[in-house]
């Protein structure tokens, strides 16, 4: 199946609150799309620069770059709902859109 | 040298900012952070630009521009009327950007449990980047309204300000003035940026915007004044920094006197025009005032001292006319250096301006003879009285600890027609006041004899000279001023 969601991760180190983002995320991102979409997780300490290019300021952040219109949203991504709402994405019944 | 050490205090760090580092005692605090606060419009971004900029080109200090309000493109356009090439300095290495603009997409927060540690990292990569000395950061009003959790914005901020603290960076940054009582800026930042707060204010004028610069604080400064006069020009922002009196050491040197170039004039002053003298040249419209001080400059000239013709009744151009009516060509003495002129708009003076105008122009050529036509034309300016005294007094004090000697003319419309017996009718109030300051007074008089318009000259006082009390007569001719005689009644 082809990879219909690509996203990017940027954290700060690997504290405990980079990880249980990641662990969240990964979470959601599994139940709804599992299979179509790639993750990249970028750590701003390691490559400052990365962060620059793509001027985040806060973490954790995650860019949504596929499906467009590009999107962005910042936390600790507990809250589902607000996850997909953020990243303009909409829940189908029985498989991605 | 990029920085002057004080007893015990802190070190500062020349802006090169012209006019600023003299106006604060050496410019900011060396490794520390100074805010600069104000309304739009009053040049806070141009202040930072050219830290960054004189930093880097004057005193070899590498820097980062830390922005959330301008893209980086934008800056570096906006730079480009300054004539400062940017993108240069960025490829050189000295110049580093960390573009923290608003983006075009928003920013969507789920929660509020986030960090600001990239903004720390990004920050730490550019110094390091670069190897810079110098920061700025513009505004942080604009970072502060991008994140609902202003406890982390300002535990953040707080952060980034003591690394740099640690690493010896001198820091600028921008908050916009709130409008309220108990804070100077918006989100009260200045509470954390202990060092120094500098406030930039315009206020509307007659003609044109006056610009004015008060130092809330500055640690280790015992700064000379805490409000000066500022402008933006094209080359960046111009200080006017207040001339500061007591520490100058200012007295008359009644040995050395300067000749008044006219024969006949330097007897009745006891030898002519002693040095650090400021003389009072009073007399009516067309008695010759402004002649006089052409006299006085030209004998200077040739004399191997520097003059400075300060224009303020006539336009420089006039004054070159006249003068070469007369034989003397002030526009080659001009290119050869030897002379000077400075003029200013009346309307809007500023009194710290048209100061330090004058005495640059002084320091410039090493003038050694001023002349300013006319004093008057201050006190009918927008400066209250008050201001032209205190602006003669500084000038007075500055002129005495170098040995300049100063004509000042003024127009006196009294002086006319007295009737006999009752030749010299008083000074008026404004003279009376200008006479403390002034050392000396000369007056030109006219007065109606049997159908005939006579000229008359007389030294009403001279500190500390023996001065001829007697009155005489003179004529303009092509040439300049003649003495005559005795005036006999």
């Amino acid at each position: 199946m082809a990879v219909k969601y690509v996203l990017k991760l940027y954290v700060t180190g690997t504290t405990l609150r980079s990880n249980a983002a990641l662990k969240n995320l990964k979470k959601i991102l599994d139940e709804t799309y599992k299979g179509v979409y790639s993750l990249k997780v970028v750590d701003v300490i390691k490559q400052p620069k990365l962060a620059e290019d793509d001027k985040i300021l806060a973490t954790p952040t995650l860019i949504k770059i596929l499906p467009p219109p590009l999107a962005r949203i910042i936390g600790d991504f507990s809250n589902r709902e607000k996850v997909l709402l953020g990243l303009d994405l909409v829940e189908v019944r029985g498989g991605a859109k | 040298m990029k920085s002057k050490r004080q007893r015990g205090a802190v070190e500062k760090v020349f802006t090169g900012i012209k006019g600023f580092d003299e106006a604060l005692d050496g410019g900011v605090p060396k490794g520390r952070s100074t805010l600069i606060v104000g309304g739009t419009g009053t040049g806070k971004t141009v202040f930072l630009n050219e830290f960054l900029y004189q930093g880097i080109t004057q005193f070899k200090e590498n820097g980062v521009y830390v922005t959330f309000e301008e893209d980086k493109r934008d800056i570096i356009k906006n730079v480009k009327g300054f004539g400062w090439n940017y993108t240069s300095l960025i490829a050189q290495k000295k110049l580093a950007f960390v573009d923290a603009s608003v983006l075009k997409a928003m920013t969507f927060e789920t929660d509020q449990s986030y960090d600001l540690m990239p903004l720390v990292a990004r920050i730490k990569y550019a110094l390091k980047k670069v190897k810079a000395k110098r920061l700025v950061i513009d505004s942080l009003d604009n970072l502060f309204s991008r994140f609902k959790n202003v406890d982390m914005v300002r535990q953040t901020l707080g952060q980034i300000i003591a690394e740099l603290k640690d690493l010896g960076v001198t820091v600028l940054m921008t908050a916009e003035k709130s409008g309220q009582e108990q804070h100077l800026s918006r989100y009260g930042v200045e509470e954390f940026v202990a060092d120094g707060v500098i406030e930039l204010e315009f206020i509307r004028g007659q003609q044109q915007f006056m610009r004015r610069m008060f130092t809330i604080k500055l640690r280790g400064t015992g700064f000379r004044s805490g409000i000066v006069d500022y402008e933006i020009t094209d080359q960046g922002l111009i200080v006017h920094p207040k001339i500061f009196i007591d520490k100058l050491v200012a007295k008359t040197n009644f040995q050395v006197r300067k000749s008044c170039g006219i024969k006949g004039v330097d007897e009745l002053t006891g030898g002519g025009i002693p040095q650090g003298h400021m003389v009072l040249v009073s007399g009516n419209t067309g008695t010759g005032k402004t002649m006089f001080g052409m006299h006085f400059l030209r004998q200077g000239m040739s004399n191997g001292e520097n003059a400075v013709f300060v224009a303020l009744e006539e336009p420089i151009e006039q004054v070159k006319k006249t003068a070469l009516a007369h034989g003397w060509d002030f526009t080659r003495d001009e290119k050869e250096g030897r002379i000077k002129f400075v003029t200013t708009n009346l309307i809007d003076i500023s009194n710290d301006k048209l100061l330090y105008q004058i005495i640059s122009a002084v320091e410039g050529i090493q003038a050694k003879r001023v002349v300013i036509d006319s004093v008057s034309s201050l006190l009918s300016a927008t400066m209250s009285e008050e201001q032209v005294r205190q602006f003669l007094l500084q000038l007075s004090r500055h002129f005495k600890a170098k040995g300049i000697a100063c004509i000042m003319n003024y127009l006196s419309l009294a002086n006319f027609g007295a009737a006999r017996g009752q030749l010299l009718s008083h000074l008026s109030t404004n003279e009376m006041r200008l006479s403390s300051i002034t050392d000396g007074i000369i007056m030109l008089l006219f007065v109606e004899r049997g159908q005939k318009i006579k000229k008359l000259f007389t030294v009403l006082k001279m500190r500390g000279s023996t001065h001829s009390k007697e009155i005489f007569s003179y004529e303009i001719e092509k040439g300049g001023i003649k003495m005559g005689g005795k005036y006999d009644e």
